[in-house]
């Protein structure tokens, strides 16, 4: 057939084509093997390529309530391929370029120019524009420039990222928060948990070029990495400022060497403020240790330690608050070593509640002494069970372990100078946490800084309250404890924080510090407690070391900074306080919807209403109504000066939020309509920013 | 039992057609997998975490898919397939506009369509591929008698050539002037006078400089033909794949032991023939060349063999349209022409493309069966005659 004949022509025509074209492909290999190979072979040894890290975009450290404590920015370096982008191109917009450049990193554009097309020419493919850093939003923006909007392939600009931590509230919680250096070894939160906030690294595939910089190859990773978790911590912003301003000025007023406060929630646990501030070299305070929780923070106690001593105490034998002590004329000799007490002449014969509260040492290293000396290890055995002789088992690493002395180091006087805290090292978290199961009806709970692990939304581990121990003492022993605790406060040595308003408990501490093996004339004082005394709420410690001038005890140094930590405290959290009571009902009468407000506003609707209102003297914006015969008379609504609660009970809502608001209080409202009838923030007492004010409306 | 008689009986009952191309598709089957498998252990255990079976399975499993597509469309007489392929030369078109104007998006250019349910990323122009060389061929044997005649012969030829050619070449410029290239030759093949094929020539040259400012690739075209011009700027994956079929050597690194696979991009699919040279040397190189040749000196062999015009057209169209993609993207690996982004067929991972390899294989073995209705009683008495023997088996 005339056709397939044809067909079979042109078949075995293009066959022939197809095997010359893979005649061709042979001998390319063997060019490629035979002639060019030394070539080749050299390129394999010199490109120098590896699979090296992308770093993972580490996670973000929170608050209690979600605010942002550490969280990573993305920052990028420029560099710049000039041999990609086409000569057109090139050409045509590299003095834009240029003078873009110039604008943003400060070299003249003719600079860059030069640069650009002298490395253009010569062939380097990677040069840096720029050794400073710029943020995504910089970043964004350069993309749209001239030959950089081509993109890494078309224009050859080449941003590699690094991330930089930021800490949205700079120096707050520093030494918690913590860091990492470049070697993964650091402290706080950042290095603790590490190993959730790192996340993965990925991997991508560099080429070195010249000198030491490795350049990317491909434009994303071989291996993404994988971002780290976020943890969330249960320290609250708002407690954490006040306690560490509250420290800061008592620390520049007493010139001391370094103080801490930890404010823990007796319930949870969860410890909502934790501060480290330490005199540094030129004069300042800052956070360079945590010496709330490290092992350099471990230190003799003190008589805040007295609590463990009389818990042991009480436990032991069936002693009463009222029963007598002879405390003598304020030494006693233990072989060669003499206790001492505060008062000269000593407090003679005393009820053992006033030996608490008066912090008597001879008292509890006598009582001591005698209960237990024919058998020590009995009181060994109590402070285990008050859990003081084992770590907490804190969740940030590098925790201070207690520093009890075997009994078989021990010599005669060790027994009695433990009694009052000293010869044993405790540190500041540690007695908190004794303080805070006496508060929490003796039941021991670890503290707790990291509440959950999560990623964007999810929860991957949570950490909930954990138990140390769930009774550490008898009921009967607690309620004693307590009421020397409140005695303390009530008439004792802390008798200077003493208030109206809540009751605190609590002890005071000043021991003498170590120095070289002697113990010299400075002081580490402290304070820990509770507070309300009668439904615990917050616990907390403050520690104050080496102050200087005419106050140096705990009494004059510590308790006033847990007072002022306390106080605001108070006002900021609502649940904590009843409401108060009005202390003068606004007059109902004939007249019962007008009461308080904005006087042009009253006075408006009232004129317009046909109801005579006057004023008396001078000019009013706030008033509040008072019947006078058959018309209104406006009296002045005092508490509205700058930075005082207001009194708003009988205004409208809209009347009551714009003056609360103003002076810089969140406002609760309970009810619908109507006018305030109630406000839980007493007018007239100093507004603290922040804090909550609830009202009753009805 | 399982023995070499055991296995040849069940082949001749099972695989009909010629038992060479059967042979050649195993083969270079079985050099796929392990081959993909030594160039995937890089991107596996980065991706997989150190599991490299994982590609392994995959492929393995898509190996054995494309064996069963075969397998199935060699058993349909392939005059069917003049119908079947008007259907699906039809629905390519709106898939083909589907992939450019919504595709997912791979290496920058959209030239996939996920089907729903299953999961799986389908590339439209391996379809249109097939389905525009069954139907060309069988187009070009209907008008065998009047191919002289322009405007009957070659104007819907032309249409379909054009439409086709020109919507693939929007996403995936390589592929559409590939596939045009076929055309042409099977065209030639079909005896069209070369005075219309240089016609056509032209219009091509003028089609494919529109598809470069409409389309996606034309800047990407360009800037890799400027480069294999001009033979200063050899692109990072040339020279990865130089270095690779350079320290192959004569025998190669072995199988399993390329270094090469490290680098260069696309190991497994663009550039697998690199490794390919570089694990089994040239030796093995002139091997997979002259399986390739072997397809389509057998496939030529079928055209002669068959009875009509249209199965010649169709078997030759499909030999030559993948053994021209193996040599091209072969020739691509050592440097005899710009980089192209075109799977190696046979050889090279890849889903949907392995699949309608398969298909085309399938296609061109049923044509070497010749037509299977002709001989109803040769072959009815032939499976009664083999009935014992899969007792047995």
């Amino acid at each position: 057939m005339n056709i397939k004949k044809s067909i079979l022509l042109r078949v075995r025509l293009a066959f022939l084509a197809i095997v010359i074209f893979a005649g061709a492909i042979m001998y390319q290999i063997f060019h490629i093997q035979w002639m060019e190979g030394d070539k080749w072979q050299k390129m394999a040894e010199e490109i120098n390529m590896s699979y090296q890290e992308v770093k993972a975009t580490r996670g973000n450290i929170y608050s209690d309530n979600g605010s942002l404590l550490a969280t990573s920015l993305p920052f990028y370096k420029v560099a710049f391929d000039p041999t990609i982008a086409e000569e057109s191109l090139f050409r045509e917009s590299i003095d834009s370029l240029s003078l873009m450049l110039s604008k943003s990193f400060g070299q003249t554009a003719t600079y860059y120019k030069q640069k650009i097309t002298s490395a253009r020419q010569k062939g380097k493919q990677y040069i840096f524009l720029s050794n400073d850093l710029i943020g995504y939003q910089k970043k964004k923006e350069m993309e749209t420039w001239p030959i950089f909007r081509e993109g890494r392939l078309g224009g050859g600009v080449i941003f590699t990222k690094t991330d930089k931590r930021f800490r949205p509230f700079s120096n707050l919680a520093f030494r918690t928060i913590g860091f990492l250096n470049e070697n993964d070894y650091g402290a706080g939160l950042e290095y603790s948990f590490n190993k959730y906030l790192a996340g993965t690294n990925g991997k991508a595939l560099f080429q070195k070029i010249s000198g030491s910089s490795w350049r990317p190859v491909n434009d994303g990773s071989e291996i993404r990495p994988k971002d780290g978790f976020d943890i969330q911590t249960t320290i609250d912003i708002n407690l954490q400022d006040v306690s560490e301003s509250a420290l800061l000025s008592h620390l520049i007023k007493h010139d001391a060497d370094m103080g801490c406060v930890v404010v823990m929630e007796v319930k949870t646990g969860e410890i909502k403020a934790i501060s480290n501030l330490k005199k540094l070299s030129n004069g300042k305070y800052g956070e360079v240790y945590n010496y709330a929780v490290g092992s350099h923070g471990l230190r003799e106690p003190g008589s805040t330690f007295k609590l463990a001593s009389y818990m042991a105490l009480l436990e032991e034998r069936n002693i009463q608050l009222s029963d007598s002590i002879d405390t003598g004329d304020g030494e006693l000799k233990f072989y060669k070593e003499k206790v001492r007490d505060h008062k000269p002449g000593g407090y003679g014969t005393i009820s053992i509640r006033d030996a608490f509260e008066k912090s008597s040492n001879i008292a509890i290293a006598k009582l001591v002494d005698e209960t237990f000396r024919e058998n020590p290890q009995r009181f060994l055995d109590y402070l285990k069970t008050m859990g003081v002789t084992q770590p907490l088992g804190f969740q940030m690493i590098g925790e201070g372990k207690p520093n009890i002395p075997p009994i078989k180091q021990w010599s005669g006087i060790t027994l009695p100078w433990m009694a009052y805290g000293y010869g044993l090292e405790l540190t500041p978290l540690h007695t908190l946490t004794l303080f805070n199961a006496v508060a929490n009806n003796g039941r021991m709970i670890r503290p707790l800084l990291v509440k959950s692990i999560k990623s964007t939304d999810k929860e991957i581990n949570t950490f909930k309250t954990s138990v140390i121990s769930d009774q550490i003492c008898s009921k009967e022993t607690l309620n004693k404890l307590r009421t020397m605790l409140e005695g303390v406060v009530e008439n004792g040595t802390a008798s200077n924080i003493n208030n109206a308003e809540y009751k605190i408990a609590g002890k005071t501490g000043t021991a003498q510090s170590l120095k070289d093996g002697r113990y010299v004339r400075q002081y580490y004082t402290s304070f820990a407690g509770y507070f309300p005394a009668d439904n615990p709420k917050y616990s907390a410690i403050v520690v104050m070391d080496n102050p200087k001038g005419y106050q140096q005890y705990g009494s004059d140094v510590a308790a006033p900074v847990f007072k002022e930590i306390a106080d605001k405290i108070f006002a900021l959290d609502l649940n904590m306080h009843e409401e108060y009571q009005l202390a003068e009902k606004p007059e109902t009468g004939i007249f019962p919807v007008v009461q308080a407000g904005n006087k042009s506003d009253l006075s408006a609707m009232l004129n317009y209403l046909g109801v005579s209102n006057h004023t008396e003297g001078q000019e009013l914006e706030w008033v509040r109504a008072s019947i006078h015969n058959n018309s209104i008379k406006w009296e002045p609504n005092n508490q509205h000066q700058q930075g005082l609660v207001p009194d708003v009970r009988g205004m409208t809502l809209r009347d009551a939020l714009y003056l609360l608001e103003n002076t810089g209080l969140n406002v609760v409202v309970k009810g619908k309509k109507g006018r305030v009838s109630q406000q839980s923030q007493y007018p007239g007492m100093r507004a603290l920013k922040g804090s909550t004010i609830k009202l009753d409306v009805g | 039992m399982l023995s070499i008689q055991n296995i040849k009986a069940w082949a001749d009952k099972h695989l009909k057609g010629d038992p060479v191309i059967w042979s050649v598709v195993f083969a270079l089957g079985m050099l796929s997998i392990l081959v993909v498998y030594s160039a995937t252990g890089t991107i596996a255990y980065f991706k997989y975490g150190g599991n490299t079976e994982y590609y392994l399975l995959r492929h393995s499993f898509l190996v054995l898919l494309s064996f069963f597509a075969m397998w199935v469309a060699h058993k349909v007489d392939y005059r069917y397939y003049s119908k079947i392929s008007r259907l699906a030369l039809w629905l390519s078109v709106p898939l083909l506009i589907f992939a450019w104007q919504f595709g997912v998006n791979l290496n920058s250019a959209s030239r996939w369509i996920t089907i729903p349910f299953i999961n799986q990323s389908f590339q439209p122009s391996d379809l249109a591929k097939l389905a525009l060389i069954i139907n060309l061929a069988g187009m070009l044997s209907k008008r065998q008698q009047n191919i002289n005649d322009f405007k009957k012969a070659l104007i819907p030829m032309l249409l379909w050539c054009g439409v086709i050619c020109g919507l693939i070449a929007m996403t995936n410029l390589s592929t559409a002037i590939l596939l045009f290239l076929t055309c042409m030759l099977l065209l030639f093949i079909g005896r069209i006078p070369v005075k219309y094929l240089a016609m056509l020539a032209f219009v091509g040259v003028f089609a494919v400089s529109i598809a470069m400012v409409v389309g996606q690739r034309g800047e990407t075209a360009i800037s890799r033909v400027e480069n294999f011009i001009s033979k200063e700027n050899i692109p990072f994956q040339a020279q990865q794949s130089y270095i690779a079929v350079a320290t192959g050597g004569v025998t190669g690194k072995g199988p399993g032991n390329s270094s090469q696979r490290n680098f260069l991009p696309e190991a497994f699919s663009d550039f697998i023939f690199a490794i390919v040279v570089e694990e089994y040397g040239m030796i093995g190189a002139g091997i997979v060349i002259m399986l390739y040749l072997t397809l389509l000196y057998r496939g030529m062999k079928a055209a002669a063999a068959s009875g009509r015009a249209y199965g010649g057209l169709l078997s030759a169209g499909l030999s030559f349209a993948i053994v021209i993609q193996a040599m091209v993207n072969m020739g691509v690996a050592v440097g005899l022409g710009p980089i192209t982004g075109l799977p190696l067929p046979l050889l090279s991972m890849g889903g949907t493309s392995l699949l309608f390899t398969g298909i085309a294989m399938g296609i061109i073995l049923s044509v070497s069966r010749g037509e299977i209705e002709e001989t109803p009683d040769a072959l009815s008495k032939k499976q009664f005659s083999n009935l014992p023997k899969k007792e047995a088996a």
